[in-house]
Parts: structure tokens; sequence; C-alpha cells
């Protein structure tokens, strides 16, 4: 297990020398493309084998006949299996939002640009479980693959391995994708203090969750870096554009989120606190700050604010 | 709990369509092997197959572990029992059908089902190596195209595709590959021999055989199935002299005619007279051992057979040499050599206390006859005369069965009236033997060459008479001449059933039969005799050196080159760039005219900051390039675009240039 281990590691220092930077969008080519039969596969090779040893031991013409035809069958077929992932375009690769603790989803656009489907295509991170798809012609598809985040801060993606195993299922093509970016893991958002209301922590609700606020009052047109939750999606299917519902429970409601308030805790206990409360004000599209001993954020909310919070919280590191 | 019932979980890893080619794949190579399984193997293999076909359907339970155990264990059981009775071939195929059937209670997985269809492969190659003839060809075919579809099935992926759909994709699959098995076909290099050699099957043999019994026979199995085949190199003998001997018989006990080892050592001292005929003689598989020969062959050189003094051709070995073989006869061709006196004997003996009453006819003919010859017509004269009829269904005949033929029955075919001549010749003093072979033949002209078929077999005699030695005499065609000269149908039309009738009123059914037979021929000697002679022989025509078998690599090299040019061709042709895509193709001419200055779009680079950035390096290029980026943004992003919009998009990438 140990020499399996250190040679599979060696390959794959070799293919990532091998095949060099990988920027996307990328086209799949032959250069990348690694082909070995499948254990099915080899069975089927000794069968062949055999069935071409009877032939010729009994000059049986009709037993080679049978025999080459399913061989050139079988040879095709490993040309098809390369064909799956040739010119296989990865045009894409987003990392959703990744909590420490829990698994994390990567997003990646795959796109098939010729007028046939490719099949049996797997996808699956070092060490992670494969996620099947068949795409079909000229069609472009988004897989999720789970990729488990531990701790949180800077973290590289995993190698990925991208394979098909069709027509048969007696080969199996595939290739080694080294996505270069690299993502942050967020502090695990728990924790049990109330959010701090208005500006000046001066504490107001009890309950995180007021009634009415879901109610929305006014509608403004929709600034970038607005929360997507805010936008009434309702009014875009009819064919307005974009709004953005200002909601009542928030007329100018602002948070100041310090972390040296929160005190008789850890440093990840004050992270995971702090991560909680921005999910909670973007959740209900509150204006929020965030101060840390060496950084602080002016007031916002929307995507813009919340990613730069998290990121803030995940990098985090203690003076 | 061993024996816990299995669920077959409701989305099953294997899609259902793949289930039912493989199922019907491994029924399609069972049933291939039909003529060497034991009985009880087939319909055990169908009887699983529809239950498993009925518990996929229903999503049933799958039998225990304990079940499962009790029927391999019960089914090895069996094909030991049957061991005795089975060849070695026949051995293997039963006991793969058999664990075919028990795995099916268990098959699951995908792997189970991959090793399903390596296991029908398997029965199909046991098929084929038992059977080769053309009319088989189909179920190999089928059985290889199920077994592919199921493979497809196998490997399909996420998808769940209909059998239809499966069974297109294994045509496509066999399309593709047919080229290279043919090449690999004709320029592998084959064996000149077996290097391990199984026992072959010792069934019975069918066609001529060592003895003849007419009496035996109620009901003669008029097969027409084809015996063999004659090649003529030049000018065809006429119907009348149209005898193929075979075995000779000396032996009679009054009921059976039985051939005689040893005692005929030695070539016979032959005068060859008149025209000669050289011919090659192809015997269809799965014959009996005999070689046949059109009367007389001359002085035959042939590596696996010795000519009797009694003109036989007996083989000393079988295979496929002794199959096809090349002849020159001579019909007119007399025997010189005097009669020995044990030879005399031999051909004048009769069983005692046998056939009494034909026995005392004969002496009674015999003493009014003043020469051998005066004694033959007479015979002659009393068969013509004696209202026999020839038929296909004669009576039974006890012990004493010329008598009752001659004097009760007074019906029957060639064997009959071979038998009582012979008897009354040796009765009466003349040296008498039965010839047996075959008689007749018809020209097929799709394949230029001699059928003759079983149904053609034929028994006659020889007498010897003093000057001339050793003399034919037929005594069907003394009782029924037509027999010889015209088909059998002519003669007994009314003895055939309406469907044989039918094909001799519509003469264009046997120009079909006949041009099928040709095809066989044709497949029998060129496809299934396709060995290591012949492949020789086709180097040699091909102008290499016969001997130099370092050749085929080559040609199997440049054939597999070929192909593999030609396959990789249709892939690319199939795997070419979907055609909606007009847009893509616009904007990337775009970037080839922008790459040509050297200013190549860089892969992680949008449309509208390459615009940008082009139109930083480029300001002449500005305004077109913007436009140009924002319009392809909109065409591809935006909703479905207006085929004029797409056409002004083109007109303008047309018009872009870079000064």
């Amino acid at each position: 297990m140990r020499l399996r281990e250190r040679i599979a590691e060696r390959v794959a220092g070799w293919a990532r020398r091998r095949q060099g930077e990988e920027l996307l969008p990328l086209e799949l080519q032959s250069r990348r493309l690694y082909i070995l039969p499948t254990r099915i596969g080899l069975g089927i090779g000794a069968l062949l084998l055999i069935m071409m040893l009877a032939g010729l031991n009994y000059a049986n013409s009709l037993a080679l006949l049978l025999t080459f035809t399913v061989g050139s069958v079988v040879l095709a077929s490993m040309h098809e299996c390369h064909r799956t992932l040739r010119g296989l375009i990865v045009a894409e690769a987003t990392v959703g939002e990744c909590f420490a603790g829990s698994t994390g989803w990567l997003e990646l656009q795959l796109q098939n640009s010729v007028a046939v489907a490719r099949r049996s295509l797997q996808l699956r991170s070092a060490g992670g479980e494969a996620v099947s798809l068949d795409l079909q012609p000229a069609a472009a598809a988004s897989v999720k693959l789970a990729i488990a985040a531990r701790q949180r801060g800077r973290q590289t993606l995993p190698r990925l391995e991208l394979a098909s195993t069709a027509p048969f299922g007696l080969f199996r093509a595939w290739t080694w994708l080294h996505l270069e970016s690299s993502f942050v893991v967020y502090p695990a958002p728990v924790g049990r203090r109330a959010l701090p209301e208005r500006a000046g922590g001066r504490s107001g609700r009890d309950t995180p969750q007021g009634a009415g606020e879901h109610e929305w009052v006014a509608l403004r047109r929709f600034q970038s870096g607005d929360s997507p939750q805010r936008v009434a999606w309702k009014l875009v299917a009819r064919g307005a554009p974009p709004m953005v519902a200002q909601y009542a429970g928030d007329p100018g409601a602002r948070h100041v989120l310090r972390y040296n308030d929160l005190t008789h805790s850890s440093t990840e206990e004050r992270l995971s606190q702090l991560a909680l409360w921005v999910l909670e004000c973007e959740r209900r599209g509150e204006s929020y700050a965030l101060q840390l001993p060496h950084l602080s954020l002016p007031l916002g909310c929307g995507a813009r604010q919340r990613r730069a919070a998290l990121e803030a919280l995940g990098l985090f590191v203690a003076a | 709990m061993p024996s816990t019932p299995k669920t077959l979980p409701p989305t099953a890893a294997v899609v259902p369509a793949a289930m039912a080619l493989a199922l019907a794949g491994l029924f399609v190579a069972a049933a291939a092997n039909l003529q060497h399984l034991a009985w009880w193997c087939l319909p055990l293999c169908v009887l699983a197959i529809g239950w498993r076909l009925s518990v996929a359907r229903h999503l049933r339970r799958l039998p225990g572990r304990a079940a499962r155990l009790i029927l391999v264990a019960l089914l090895t059981l069996t094909v030991i029992v049957n061991l005795r009775t089975l060849s070695g071939l026949a051995v293997w195929a039963t006991l793969l059908v058999a664990m075919c059937t028990a795995k099916l209670l268990e098959a699951r997985t995908p792997r189970d089902w991959y090793l399903l269809c390596g296991a029908s492969l398997y029965l199909l190659l046991a098929a084929c190596l038992d059977r080769e003839q053309l009319w088989r060809l189909p179920i190999y075919v089928a059985g290889l195209w199920l077994v592919i579809g199921a493979l497809h099935g196998l490997g399909s992926g996420g998808g769940t595709p209909p059998a239809l759909e499966l069974l297109r994709r294994a045509g496509r699959s066999l399309l593709l590959a047919l080229p290279l098995a043919l090449v690999l076909f004709v320029c592998f290099p084959r064996l000149p021999g077996a290097f391990w050699a199984l026992p072959t099957s010792e069934q019975a043999v069918t066609g001529l055989g060592d003895e003849m019994s007419p009496g035996s026979i109620s009901s003669l199995f008029e097969s027409d199935e084809p015996a063999f085949r004659v090649r003529f190199d030049g000018a065809v003998p006429p119907p009348e002299q149209r005898y193929w001997r075979g075995p000779v018989l000396h032996d009679f006990d009054g009921y059976t005619w039985r051939r005689r080892t040893g005692g005929f050592n030695g070539a016979p001292e032959l005068q060859y007279l008149g025209p000669a005929y050289h011919y090659q003689i192809t015997l269809e598989p799965n014959e009996h051992n005999t070689i046949i020969a059109l009367e007389m062959p001359a002085a035959p050189d042939l590596p696996f057979a010795f000519f009797t003094g009694d003109e036989q051709l007996i083989a000393t070995r079988s295979g496929d040499a002794a199959r096809n073989y090349t002849l020159t006869s001579y019909p007119l061709a007399r025997n010189l050599a005097p009669l020995s006196a044990s030879t005399r004997q031999i051909d004048l003996a009769l069983p005692a206390n046998r056939n009494p009453r034909t026995v005392a006819l004969a002496l009674a003919l015999r003493r009014d006859a003043a020469s051998d010859q005066d004694y033959i017509a007479a015979v002659v004269r009393y068969l013509r005369a004696g209202g026999f009829q020839y038929t296909l269904t004669p009576p039974r005949l006890s012990l004493n069965s010329v008598d009752d033929f001659l004097f009760d029955t007074r019906e029957g075919f060639c064997g009959h009236f071979a038998s009582a001549f012979a008897t009354l010749m040796r009765a009466g003093g003349v040296p008498a033997r039965v010839v047996t072979g075959y008689q007749g033949g018809e020209w097929n002209r799709f394949g230029q060459y001699l059928s003759v078929r079983q149904s053609q077999a034929h028994a006659w005699t020889e007498v010897w008479l003093e000057p001339s030695g050793w003399v034919r005499l037929d005594p069907t065609a003394i009782v029924a001449p037509q027999r010889l000269t015209s088909g059998i149908f002519d003669l007994l039309g009314s003895a055939f059933s309406p469907t044989e009738r039918v094909l001799h009123e519509w003469p264009w059914i046997g120009n079909v039969i006949a041009g099928w037979q040709a095809l066989s021929a044709w497949w029998q000697d060129d496809v299934v005799g396709f060995g290591f002679l012949r492949q020789m022989n086709l180097l040699e025509r091909l102008g290499f050196n016969s001997a130099d078998w370092r050749a085929l690599p080559a040609l199997l090299a440049a054939g597999g080159s070929v192909w593999l040019l030609w396959m990789l061709w249709i892939l690319r042709h199939e795997w070419r760039s979907a055609a909606p895509d007009r847009l893509a193709r616009a904007w990337l001419r775009v970037g080839a005219k922008l790459a040509a200055v050297g200013l190549g779009r860089r892969a992680n680079e949008g449309p509208l900051a390459y615009a940008e950035r082009c139109a930083a390096q480029r300001p002449m290029l500005a305004e077109p390039l913007r436009a140009l980026a924002r319009q392809y943004a909109e065409l591809r992003y935006g909703p479905p675009p207006a085929p004029a919009a797409m056409r002004s998009f083109a007109r303008a990438v047309r018009e872009f240039r870079i000064a």
C-alpha cells in the first residue's frame, strides 16, 4: 500500500510537470490524456487471447473471424474512449462558500462543442467521491464536486481527475486537472451570542428574527454589490428591471461587529461568532461593519461585503 | 442467516435494456450450441432467462445464497453424470451454459453482467468450432450483435438508452471494426497444424457406412443436403457415367452386407481406356471418412489414402486435407488382373440356410443358361418382368431379406435390388460384390460445379465375367432406368411431399437453391477453408516468396494502418464541431485576425476585456473592435439572437480588417 501511494505520488508529480501551467478555459488535448484498460478490459483481453489460441489451434476460420471481429470492436472502442475526452472544454471553476468542518462545493463548467454526446464522464477530486455525468451534444453542464474543508484559511484546489469509460467500460481515459486557483475556507459559523443591534453596540432585540422583517416596503434599482436575496425576483420574472427590496425591519439598521467585544472566548470561537453574525446580517439584509485588530471593514451589505468579511475572518491571524 | 434474500435495488446500476440484450445474447449463444448440449441444458437456460427477465421487470428478489449453492451443486453433478455421453467440446459448452444459468440467479452488479457477456462470447466460439455452415452465420452475427449491444448498455453511463439505440450503436461498432477483422483474418499467420488436440467427437457418422442392411429400413430418410462438390478441369462426364465409388461390400449374412478388412492389398491392375476426367472433390464437412471417387480413379497419389485391390480409396486419416483432393478418372477403365482363388471364394460366399427360395430360383435359372452372360440375362429378364417397384418406403424384411424382397414384397430401393442381384449372382456361381457410393449429380451453373446430394447415395453390383473382368451392373437401372438419367422426382413424383413437388414445378425455386448452394460452396472453400495453405497461396499470388511467412506481419501492419487512418477519419467526421455555433466561429475569426498581428486572446479573457486590451494597443481599431465585442456579448449572453442579427454580425466580422 505504501509503495502504491508513493508510485501514485511520483506519477502525479510527473504529470504535473509535464502538463505545465493550466489556465481556464482549457480544451483537453491528446497530449494530456492518458488511457489504460480497466479490470474488465483486461478480462476481455484474456478472453480474446484464449479465443484466438483456440481458433488457431483448430485452424477454425469462423472462430478466428469471431475473435478478430470482437478484438477490432474493442480496439476501435479504445479510440472512441480517447475521443470522449479529447476536445472537452473545462470552461470555469468556481468555489462556493466553504466553511470549516463542512463540505464546500467546487463547481466546474464543462462544455461539449461537438455534435456527439460525451458519455460516462466521471469527475473526482483526489481522494474524493466521483461524480458521473453525460454531456449532451453541443451542450454545457456544470458539475458540483464536494471538497472537504477542515481548517479555515487559504487552501489550494485539490488535483482533479476527469475520466471516461465510454463506450464499453473496457478502457478508461483520464486527465488530471491542476487548477491554479486557491480559495479561502471561512470559519465555521457557530456561536450563541445575539447580534449586536445598531451602531454603537446597543443591544435591542432579544430574538434575532423579528416579525415582519420579510415584508418589504420600498424598492430601489439594483446596484452591484446588493445581495441577490434582496432582489425582487418575482418582478424580474414579469420583465421589470431588477429591483432591490427594502425591508420594514431595517431602515438604515447598522451593526458593528467587533472582534474585541467578544471577550472570554478563544480566537477561533470569536471568529466563528463573527462569521455567524455576518451571515445573519446578510440574511436580514442589514448593513454591518467588521472590526478586527488589524483590519476594519466599513459599513456595507451584499455579496461583496459578505465575501470581504468572511475572507477577512478566514485569513485572520492572531497578533 | 446465510440465506437472507437480497433485494434488487430499484435503481440497479445496470440499464434494463442492457440486461435484456445480454439475456437475448446468452440465449442465442446457447441455442447456437444446441446440437451438442445435453438435452436438459437449453430448456433450463431459457427458463432461467425468462425468470430473470420477470425479476428485472417486477423488481422481485433474487434467491438467497443457500438456494444458489444448491443449484450450482446440482448442475455440476448433472454435468458430471452426463460427462460420458458428451464429447470434449460439448462438455465445455454444457458446463458453461449451466454456470451461466446459475449466474443469472445472482447477476446484480455490472461485473456479473460483463461476465455473462464474456460467457456468451465463449459459447459463440464453441458453436463456431463445432459448426461452420453458412446458414449458421446469421445466428452468430445476431449473437455477437446482441452481446456488443449489451456491452454498450453496460458502459452507457448515466443515461438509460432503449435497446434499439444500443443495437444501433452496436451495429455501428461492428461496421467500424469489420475491415480490421477482415485484414486480421487474411493476414494473421495461421498454423500448419494443431499444437494441442482435443479428443474429437466419437459420434456415429452419417452417410455411407461400412455396412448395408436394406431390410432394416422402412423409410429411407432422403436428405437433400449436399454430400460433396466436384469441380472439373475440362469435360464433365455424361449422367450415365456419374458413378461415384465408395465402400465395396463383400460379406453377406443373408441380411447385412459388410465391408471386408484386409484381403485386397496392393493396387489393382487397371487398363485405362476412353476419356479422362480431371476433377477436384470437396466433401462436405461432418461427413464419413470415406473417400469418394469417380469410377475408376487412375493411380491416385493421395498422401492420406491408399488404393485397394477392389478399387476402394481408404482414408488413413481424417481432417481437412482428406476433404479436398484432386483425382483423374477413366469411366471406361478395365481390370486386367485375373481373379484369384481367395477373391473368388470371398465373392461367391453365401450364408447357409438363408434365403433358400432365392438360391432355388438361382439354381433353376442357371440350369437353363449356357454361360455366365446367359445367366445374367436371365436374371435381368426375371427382374424386369417380376413387377418390382422402386420405392423409398419399403416394408421391413426378415432375416431372409432377399427371399422376402424377391417373392413377397417386391418393393425396395437401390440397396434391395443390389443385395438381391448379388445374391442371385453368387448363388448362380458368378462372383459378385456390392458397391456403395453416389450416382448422378446436378450442375450448379452459379458455382460451375457438380453438386452431389446425400439423397443420391446409391448401391450397385459388380460381377466377374471371364474376358472383361469386373463389370458394373446396376440392378436399379434395370427396374427403374429413369432413376439414372433423370431426377428422382420424375420417377416418384407421387411419393413426395407437397413442398417438394412445389419445388419441382417452379424451377426458379430450384435456381434460388442452386444459388444458395453455390454461395455455401464459396463459403466452405474460401472462408471456412482459408487456412495455412490458402494463406501461402495468397502470398504467392501477391508476389511474395511463399515460404516467407514474414511477409504476413508486414501485410498485417499495412492493412492495420490503413484501417486506423480510415477509422480515425470516420471518428473525426463524427466528432466534428456542432453545427449551430456559428457565433463562436465568427468570434474566433476575429481572434485569429488579431492574433496575426500579435494580439492573441488570452485564455482567461472575456470578449470585452480582450477588445479593451487590443484597443489600447491599437487605437485605430478601437471603434470597430469595441462594437464587435459588444455585439458578440449581446448575441452570446442576451436573449436568443434573431438570424438577421447573426448574419449582420458575421458580415461585420468579414468586413473587419486590420490595416
